[in-house]
């Protein structure tokens, strides 16, 4: 179970909180204009990479607030958490960070857990 | 040859005798001993039959790896599967062996042991493959009978608790590096837990005599002396009986505490404690675990890995045997050996793979002076004996077989760290050429690793080792003297399995015990293809079961690798996964069992209910009344027919305190509910209510419900039942993260308001008596208007609809008054014929106004053009969450499915709710000529008032076929039902009776 730090709460079990799939991904504000194309990339459409990842998160039994928060996906590791009035940061910011668990290949999902 | 006792130096003494029934007889064991070490006392050495081939088997190890010593605890409810080498005895314990019949001796299913050889991997998936029923009914039910393990429980364990810890540093095993480490955190500001699986502390000190001292004391008055100044240093803390199962991410473990061990189940107790741990760092000192060699019958009853035979005779004070025979490839077996010789006890041979001048020169000293007849350069070829050993066949330095006879074999394949949790933190493992096993190597979360946990098999190198790793927490250096008795170091050859002199198709040697896999296994799997280790495992079922083959699957990975001649750590290891030893459900259900697992809700008039006979439907959390018995005899199909033909002809009342209720506020909140529904609230006066529905962005109807207007920044709608917490998570969605801009506040009502709908065309004349005040003329109050009324101390909603089609009311009270509301409805309203009815009712009465359900009659893939609900879709506004979607290629095309209702032409016939309408009069015997579906039914009831079956159903371009015939399928016949495509409304089109 991941630990998240709510920005209105603090650090909670990841059990207080729900995920809402990739973030920034705005509503567009004038939906007739669209075509069947662009209007079904929005509704969907959503990435699911394996690496770093913007995701939202609501805490929902807790402050039911929604907030952003910067996952990389292989390791698990929540590397920033910000509000959504907040611009995300960049991702150069986290370059330096662990790839993969234990710094097996970044791509397949075999297993890796012996250290050739 | 018999047992002994080893009262000198043991951490069991013979002081308080413990009686215990094993298969119905009466024996004596010792206070502190385990069901094993008690039966290797009273010389019992069969105590189980093996999973496939039924051979009888004994106890092998001595702790948690234990393959093969597992029973069934009868004065426990029956908990099967429980290892013998670990449940301590305690007086009056009854104990059953597993997986035989009638008896352990003669069990009728050792003749699959005689069949063994069509018993190869992969058996049951080439097998029985046909014909068509045969595996349900004939295959599945044989094999159940007689492969496996204990028989599964009557009563369900139930008591457990779970307890939560945050903490700095979590210390897993407390042997000697663990002690070590621990010590170093006496009196620091650091937050320790440790967790030890044993009830005494202590490890590896408990069970061998390698270490003869520390800093000068007896290892057993250190390890006390140590122990004691942990308790008394305020920040640590022990949990003993408490095994880490689990290591997961964020440095969380999840640890079983036994809270019964030693002694029978307390009914007033928890049995078992679940620790959930967040810490900051771990320090793993679980040690290691050995490794079996495979020859043949390397199973046999006597055979016992050899550090667990040492483990006996210290931890658990009893020499299973006084001359066993020593078969090893490594130099831990000469602790095992220099203890036997101490106590006066002589190995009968010692065998070691290895050359001369590599076995370690103190071995050859012992075994010289002692004049055991000592086979270097020699490897066992195979055992034999009938249901126990009896003689061991040694293919000595010349490449001969020798035979002596032997009732116990130590053997020892070397040792492993015990990576499991390591590798479940997703921590990356390397072979090690040296030591030949996998070792840590990159620590993926905050881990360290010490003593054999670590693959550190050096002595020497204790105290540098805990004093490099734990310099992070910049603490005291640990300065202490370790006097050992063994070789400093682990010198080991490589041997997996030894040669079979006869290639008989019954000849075996094991890699997994627990799951009868043979090494012929591991060669067959890898000829037909499956040489990839996780294929592997699955097809052999190798490292499975209970055990995960602890003691033997880096032996399979040795000779695979052999096999495909390959590297191991090319070949590499399955995946570790949590737990790390078998964890009873009731562990992780914790309280969370029966009324606790769930909360259940039930409304202010629920004792009402229960009083007149209601039956209850769940409805999410929610008790509703699904139907009332006018007596016990009255159906549910009576009950139905007779509430709805009463409320159509006087009045009903019904409790809808379930539905969802949001109140909506804020200046924006006009807007805020113009956007979430499909309707147009902008015209819509104050005071009015109108039916609304919701959609997802996907053009599908989410939810449906009644908005209420009090003015353009207030108002109240309501949900489905089971859709209001959803429904609210949804909105709140939107309003923080679309339209954050919007002025709105949501709140929850649900359970601020009991709910009431009165319906029927009594119902005017009853809501009269009871709010006499109020004017329920049609004028006055129209269809779709509500007022607020004052009733006692508050106030009371009253909203005009109805979800019946007749005139109806809903009454919004505060729970607190709701029961004195509803019993005032029955004084006045009895005599007028008002009736309480159920959800069951309301469904049927809806179903004959052609009102759908959300849910029922949609399914997520319906929009409201599908239901020909135009007309509530607010074509004017701008936007609402969906709108674009309706308009989307795939929404607006011809064909989709559409509601239309269904009558039998054959108005006797009865319609199944689920039923496919098709075109053909019946269905073809032959899967070959398919029926093409054209919708289903998706309600059907029958209707007392027309006095016939009326259905709803989705249908492919269902408007287009009013008035056609079609047919629609049957649950218990290949004929199908004529019926006849009708407008989904059977009962007063003209809705003369709900505007009356």
């Amino acid at each position: 179970m991941l630990v998240i730090n709510c920005p209105y709460c603090g650090e909670r079990d990841q059990s207080e909180f729900s995920n809402g799939g990739e973030a920034h991904v705005a509503r567009p504000k004038n939906p007739e204009t669209l075509d069947d194309k662009k209007w079904s990339e929005y509704v969907f459409i959503r990435l699911n990479p394996k690496g770093i990842f913007n995701e939202r998160w609501v805490h929902t039994h807790g402050c039911r607030k929604w907030f952003n928060a910067i996952r990389n996906t292989s390791t698990d590791e929540i590397l920033k958490v910000y509000k959504l009035n907040e611009e995300p940061p960049s991702i150069g910011e986290f370059d330096t960070t662990l790839k993969t668990p234990s710094g097996e290949p970044d791509l397949g999902s075999g297993n890796f857990t012996v250290k050739k | 040859m018999t047992a002994l006792n080893n009262n000198k130096n043991s951490r069991v003494t013979d002081s308080n005798k413990v009686s215990f029934i094993f298969d119905g007889k009466k024996y004596f064991g010792f206070d502190g001993d385990t069901i094993a070490s008690a039966l290797l006392r009273n010389n019992i050495k069969i105590i189980g039959r093996s999973f496939k081939y039924h051979r009888p088997r004994g106890i092998y190890t001595c702790g948690i790896e234990e393959p093969n010593a597992l029973v069934q605890i009868l004065s426990e409810k029956d908990e099967p599967n429980t290892r013998a080498t670990v449940k301590k005895i305690y007086s009056g314990i009854k104990i059953l062996s597993q997986n035989r019949w009638p008896s352990l001796k003669n069990d009728f299913g050792y003749i699959n042991n005689l069949l063994s050889p069509i018993f190869s991997a992969g058996f049951y998936y080439k097998t029985f493959m046909g014909p068509k029923g045969f595996w349900k009914n004939i295959y599945e039910p044989l094999i159940r009978r007689s492969a496996g393990l204990g028989k599964p429980p009557k009563e369900f364990r139930s008591k457990s608790i779970h307890h939560h810890h945050n903490v700095d540093i979590v210390i897993v095993g407390a042997g000697l590096n663990g002690l070590l480490a621990a010590s170093k955190f006496i009196d620091t500001d650091y937050d320790v837990l440790i967790l030890e699986q044993d009830n005494i502390l202590g490890g590896s000190l408990n069970s061998s005599q390698k270490i003869k001292t520390i800093d000068n004391l007896d290892t057993h008055v250190w390890t006390k002396k140590t122990e004691d100044l942990l308790k008394k240093s305020k920040n640590i803390k022990i949990l003993k009986n408490t095994l880490a199962t689990s290591y997961n991410q964020i440095n969380h473990i999840i640890a079983l505490e036994d809270n019964s061990v030693g002694k029978p189940l307390a009914s007033h107790k928890p049995e078992l404690i679940l620790h959930k741990i967040r810490t900051k760092h771990t320090i793993l000192s679980n040690g290691h675990i050995e490794r079996l060699i495979s020859f043949r019958n390397n199973d046999l009853p006597g055979i016992m890995l050899a550090g667990s035979f040492e483990k006996y005779i210290f931890r658990y004070g009893v020499i299973p045997e006084a001359e066993p025979i020593i078969f090893t490839n490594n130099s831990s077996t000469f602790s095992l050996l220099k203890s036997l010789v101490d106590l006066g006890c002589k190995p009968k041979a010692y065998i070691d793979v290895r050359d001369e001048s590599s076995i370690e020169k103190k071995t050859k000293t012992i075994l010289k002076t002692n004049k055991i007849p000592f086979y270097f350069s020699s490897e066992i070829e195979g055992c034999d004996g009938n249901k126990k050993l009896e003689t061991i066949s040694i293919r000595n330095k010349e490449k001969q077989i020798e035979k002596i006879s032997g009732t116990m074999l130590c053997i020892s394949g070397g040792i492993n760290p015990d990576v499991h949790l390591f590798t479940q933190s997703k921590g990356l493992i390397k072979w090690d050429e040296k030591y030949l096993t996998f070792k840590p190597e990159t620590a993926f979360q905050n881990t360290i690793t010490i003593g054999s946990a670590n693959g550190s098999f050096n002595f020497k190198r204790i105290i540098e080792e805990i004093n490099e790793k734990l310099s992070l927490f910049n603490i005291n250096e640990l300065k202490i003297d370790l006097e050992i008795d063994c070789p400093e170091d682990l010198n080991i050859m490589e041997l997996w399995e030894t040669n079979n002199e006869k290639k008989s198709f019954w000849s075996k040697s094991f890699i997994d015990i627990q799951n009868d896999v043979t090494t012929k296994d591991l060669h067959q799997a890898v000829s037909e293809g499956f040489d990839r280790i996780e294929h592997l495992k699955r097809f052999t079922t190798n490292s499975m079961g209970t055990d995960q083959g602890k003691i033997s699957s880096i032996n399979s990975l040795g000779i695979v690798s052999k096999i495909l001649k390959k590297n191991i750590s090319e070949v590499g290891t399955t995946i570790y996964r949590p737990p790390y030893a078998p964890l009873s459900f009731s562990a992780i259900a914790g309280r969370s069992t029966y009324e606790f697992y769930d909360p259940t809700r039930k409304t202010s008039i629920h004792s009402w209910h229960v009083k007149n006979r209601a039956i209850f439907e769940d409805v999410g959390q929610w008790k509703r009344p699904w139907y009332f018995k006018k007596n016990d005899k009255e159906t549910m199909y009576e009950a139905v027919q007779r509430e709805s033909k009463e409320l159509r002809n006087a009045a009903g009342i019904l409790d809808g305190s379930t539905l969802g209720k949001i109140e909506i506020k804020g200046k924006d909140a006009l807007e805020f509910v113009n956007l979430i529904y499909t309707n147009a609230f902008t015209k819509m006066k104050p005071m009015t209510a109108r039916y609304a529905l919701m959609l997802g962005e996907d053009g599908m109807i989410k939810d449906d419900g009644i908005v209420c207007k009090i003015n353009d920044q207030h108002f109240i709608v309501t949900t489905t039942t089971g859709g209001a917490a959803k429904v609210l998570s949804d909105m709140e969605e939107y309003a923080q993260t679309e339209w954050p801009h919007l002025n709105v506040y949501l709140n929850s009502i649900t359970e601020q308001f009991s709910t009431f709908n009165i319906s029927g065309p009594k119902s005017r004349a009853i809501m009269r008596k009871v709010f006499s005040d109020v004017d329920f003329s049609n004028d006055k109050f129209p269809f779709m208007s509500f007022k607020k009324v004052n009733y006692l101390d508050t106030e009371v909603r009253i909203l005009r609809a109805s979800f019946t089609g007749e005139l109806g009311y809903e009454v919004y009270v505060t729970p607190k008054y709701g029961l004195e509301l509803w019993e005032k409805f029955f004084r006045y309203g009895e005599n007028l014929g008002l009736i309480p009815y159920g959800t069951e009712t309301m469904h049927l009465l809806r179903a004959e106004k052609g009102y759908i359900v959300v849910g029922q009659d949609t399914d997520g893939t319906v929009t409201p053009l599908d239901l020909n609900l135009n007309w509530m879709i607010g074509k004017n506004k701008k936007d609402f969450i969906g709108k674009r979607s309706l308009s989307r290629s795939d929404t607006s095309r011809k064909g989709r499915k559409q509601l239309v209702g269904i009558l039998a032409v054959d108005k006797s016939k009865i319609i199944e709710e689920g039923q496919h309408v098709v075109k053909s009069s019946s269905i073809p015997s032959k899967i070959k000529f398919p029926v093409k579906y054209l919708g289903h039914i998706t309600s059907s009831y029958h209707s007392p008032t027309l006095n016939h079956y009326i259905a709803m159903a989705m249908v492919e371009g269902g408007n287009d076929l009013i008035g056609k015939k079609l047919y629609v399928t049957q649950n218990k016949s290949s004929e199908n039902i004529s019926v006849e495509i009708v407008k989904p409304v059977f009962l007063d089109p003209e809705n003369k009776r709900l505007l009356s």
